[in-house]
């Protein structure tokens, strides 16, 4: 990642390499239903055309699923081109109003979501029992990032209770950070604003020292990634440019990643378990795989939770349908028409004969929510986090 | 206190914002002098004239809607007749002109301007910020000129009274053509669109109309209320209403007077954008929906009850 200036996208992404074959456009996971064509947008990239950039809306379609970057036969990163591009429309001013208010909210309020600081911690007034807040000195080995939509929306919110409720079952030394809670950046960053970004890793990286936390278990596979791939590079550069950033190693792991741990460990399987009854297919959301190549750990959950009847969709792991929730489509319905990716999965999941999508993304749980009850599966089936199936089968 | 006011035209029209500038300008007593810029203007010219002191015209083809070129011109006249006062309206030829005039001349500046007066020799200007929910009085320091940038539609220039000034031609004080910032062309927004972030009346409905056929309920409601139709995302994804009415943080953040939320269950990402609404009400007929957290006041029944009922009690009480 790196500031574009206007006109040096072929010194960041070394786009000359780019051959124009179109792999990446082929595997997009919005060119079919949308004008995004990212090959043509290397190409702007490669002829340096980048005044006529605002012109091209198509830029804000994308999800950053990231699957153009793991099949470009040149091992370019395409997906990193479209985030330099909208640097240079943020710098301008030429954005969406809803992702303009999206990022200026993130810079006064700390989530993109317009939503008070104030307020970040509500969602733990309904739970029974109590959580170490690591912001009010209380010590734990591991810090629960929630990250701001499942702190902030009441359907998300759900999964950071259920979280709460296993984590704290399965006897594992936790705390959260309450209000004090930071937004992670990966939003901000893919939606182009990287001197937010640049600021709140400096910002994270001080609070996270403070408060000594080292271990990190994330509900969202976007705070997985910026930490685990974003955040070093950023304060590496940081650090060349002289800015002070705290020495520290953290160690972070997707929630399903650590689940998965304590299977291998004996901390947790079938037996503690009530029958669940269900066919459950699982959705791969694009940053714990396309992103990450994190497939098995979720697997594993769900196949040793008893009674869960665990089938496949035909497009799964790399290949698995995005659910146009992340690159700040959030706040951009882009010029896509037609049907959305979400209600094509649900109907394919429909068909499969699965009746509980598991989701392991809290944007995966959104998108996937409302396209259930928009294609006519609310009473039939059901979009579940796997902490809240988790939450609903442990003894 | 000589007062300057730009006279703003756009696509051969004087804008209402040049008069309403002259009837601010005269809060402020003394001479009002009307800076008109651009090509064609010896009618804008005569218009002007009626109801201000004096007018300098600049005809000059480069100057024609290049807001730098503005800019640099404003400046140089301002520079040499040092009027106490420059003022415009807060427009977005405004927002691009009157800050950048500010910093080359070092002046003190007061943009979205309500009202204005003077004060012991110095100018007071009243401007809201916080959105509106707070007005604030400002004194402007002293300084050779001030600018002013007021709020459109504020001023009334009902009744300006007549002074049938001199009209002065002025050479054109641009040094060169303006070659960083072109004029490629106006842009209309689309025939027939709605902006439902300026009404303040919304009846907002969602899935629960069930039909694209029970919309015309809606439009009627409205036209009785004097307000416009918004929606949720399904209703939009549905083909139902195109995408400018959909409310919520993918779509449009509302604040209006009134909204009415006729079967929409207040998603999150829905009641974000319409939260700010002065008085909320809830129309849906499930009690348990998390709408009915965010309404002032709720009704729980079938909308495709009391939606008529409601136009017509509406149009009983009008008639
Ligand atoms: C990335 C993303 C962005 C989104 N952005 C937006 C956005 O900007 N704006 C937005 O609105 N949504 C947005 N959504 C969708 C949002 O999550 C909800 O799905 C949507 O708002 C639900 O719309 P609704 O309330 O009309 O429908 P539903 O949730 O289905 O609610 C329908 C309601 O109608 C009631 N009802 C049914 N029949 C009747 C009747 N006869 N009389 C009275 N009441 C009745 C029901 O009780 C129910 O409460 C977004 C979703 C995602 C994933
Ligand atoms: S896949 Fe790679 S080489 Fe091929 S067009 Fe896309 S960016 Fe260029
Ligand atoms: S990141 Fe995904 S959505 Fe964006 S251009 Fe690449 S393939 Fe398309």
């Amino acid at each position: 990642m790196m500031e574009v200036e206007e006109g040096n996208f072929d010194e960041a992404y070394d786009v000359y390499a780019c051959m124009q074959c179109g792999k990446c456009t082929g595997s997009c996971a919005v060119s079919l239903r949308s004008d995004l064509n990212i090959r043509e947008l290397m190409r702007i990239a490669i002829l340096n055309k980048n005044e006529d950039l605002e012109k091209h809306e198509e830029i804000w379609d994308c999800t950053s699923c990231g699957i153009c970057t793991v099949r470009c036969p040149r091992d370019l990163k395409p997906a990193e081109v479209i985030i330099g591009m909208r640097s240079s429309l943020v710098e301008g001013g030429t954005i969406p109003v809803t992702v303009r208010d999206a990022l200026e909210s993130v810079g006064t309020n700390n989530n993109p979501w317009g939503r008070p600081k104030s307020k970040r911690a509500e969602w733990l007034e309904d739970l029974d029992v109590k959580v170490k807040n690591i912001s009010e000195g209380e010590e734990a080995e591991y810090l629960l990032y929630i990250g701001c939509t499942a702190s902030y929306d009441p359907r998300i919110q759900s999964v950071s209770r259920a979280a709460i409720n296993v984590l704290t079952k399965l006897g594992v030394d936790f705390g959260i950070l309450g209000e004090e809670e930071p937004c992670c950046g990966s939003e901000p960053r893919m939606m182009g604003e990287t001197g937010l970004f640049e600021m709140l890793v400096e910002d994270n990286l001080t609070l996270f020292d403070e408060f000594g936390i080292s271990k990190i278990i994330t509900l969202s596979p976007h705070a997985y990634n910026t930490f685990v791939n974003d955040y070093p590079e950023c304060a590496k550069r940081l650090k060349e440019d002289d800015v002070e950033i705290p020495d520290i190693e953290l160690e972070v792991k997707h929630y399903t990643q650590f689940l998965e741990e304590l299977i291998d460990d004996g901390r947790l399987d079938g037996e503690m378990m009530n029958e669940f009854s269900g066919t459950v297919i699982y959705h791969d959301p694009c940053y714990l795989g396309k992103r990450n190549n994190i497939f098995e750990p979720p697997r594993k959950i769900l196949n040793i939770i008893p009674g869960a009847r665990c089938i496949e969709f035909d497009r799964r792991e790399d290949r698995s349908l995005c659910c146009e929730g992340g690159g700040g489509r959030m706040w951009a319905e882009g010029t896509g028409t037609g049907e959305r990716n979400a209600i094509i999965r649900v109907n394919d999941a429909n068909q499969d004969g699965a009746n509980v999508i598991a989701v392991a993304c809290p944007f995966c749980l959104s998108t996937l929510e409302d396209a259930h009850v928009t294609a006519g599966y609310e009473e039939t089936m059901r979009v579940m986090d796997i902490f809240e199936i988790l939450d609903e089968v442990l003894k | 206190m000589t007062v300057y006011i730009l006279a703003e035209h756009r696509r051969g029209e004087l804008m209402d914002v040049t008069f309403e500038s002259i009837s601010a300008a005269r809060r402020l007593n003394d001479e009002v002098v009307a800076i008109l810029l651009g090509t064609d203007l010896a009618d804008h010219a005569e218009k002007v004239a009626k109801y201000a002191d004096k007018v300098l015209v600049v005809e000059d083809e480069r100057i024609e809607n290049n807001t730098e070129a503005y800019t640099q011109v404003i400046g140089e006249i301002i520079k040499k007749d040092k009027p106490k006062v420059f003022l415009m309206g807060n427009t977005s030829m405004g927002m691009d002109i009157a800050p950048a005039l500010a910093i080359d001349l070092d002046s003190p500046i007061a943009t979205d301007v309500v009202g204005i007066s003077e004060e012991g020799g110095r100018i007071k200007v009243n401007r809201s910020v916080y959105n509106g929910k707070v007005l604030s009085d400002l004194v402007l320091r002293e300084a050779e000129t001030s600018v002013i940038a007021i709020r459109s539609g504020e001023f009334s220039a009902a009744d300006l009274e007549e002074k049938n000034g001199e009209i002065t031609k002025v050479d054109s004080p641009l040094k060169e053509t303006i070659e960083n910032k072109k004029f490629l062309e106006f842009v209309e927004p689309v025939a027939g669109a709605v902006d439902i972030t300026q009404a303040d009346v919304l009846i907002s409905v969602g899935r629960g109309i069930k039909d694209k056929d029970n919309l015309p309920m809606a439009e009627e409601l409205a036209d009785a209320v004097g307000g416009v139709v918004s929606c949720s995302r399904p209703v939009v994804d549905y083909d139902w209403l195109p995408k400018d009415r959909q409310v919520g943080t993918s779509g449009k953040t509302v604040k209006p007077k009134f909204y009415l939320a006729f079967g929409i269950s207040g998603a999150f990402q829905h009641v974000a954008g319409m939260k700010g609404a002065t008085m909320i009400v809830a129309i849906n007929k499930d009690i348990k929906a998390p709408i009915f957290s965010v309404a002032q006041y709720g009704i729980v029944d079938d909308l495709l009850k009391v939606m008529p009922a409601l136009t017509e009690k509406i149009k009983e009480l009008k008639s």
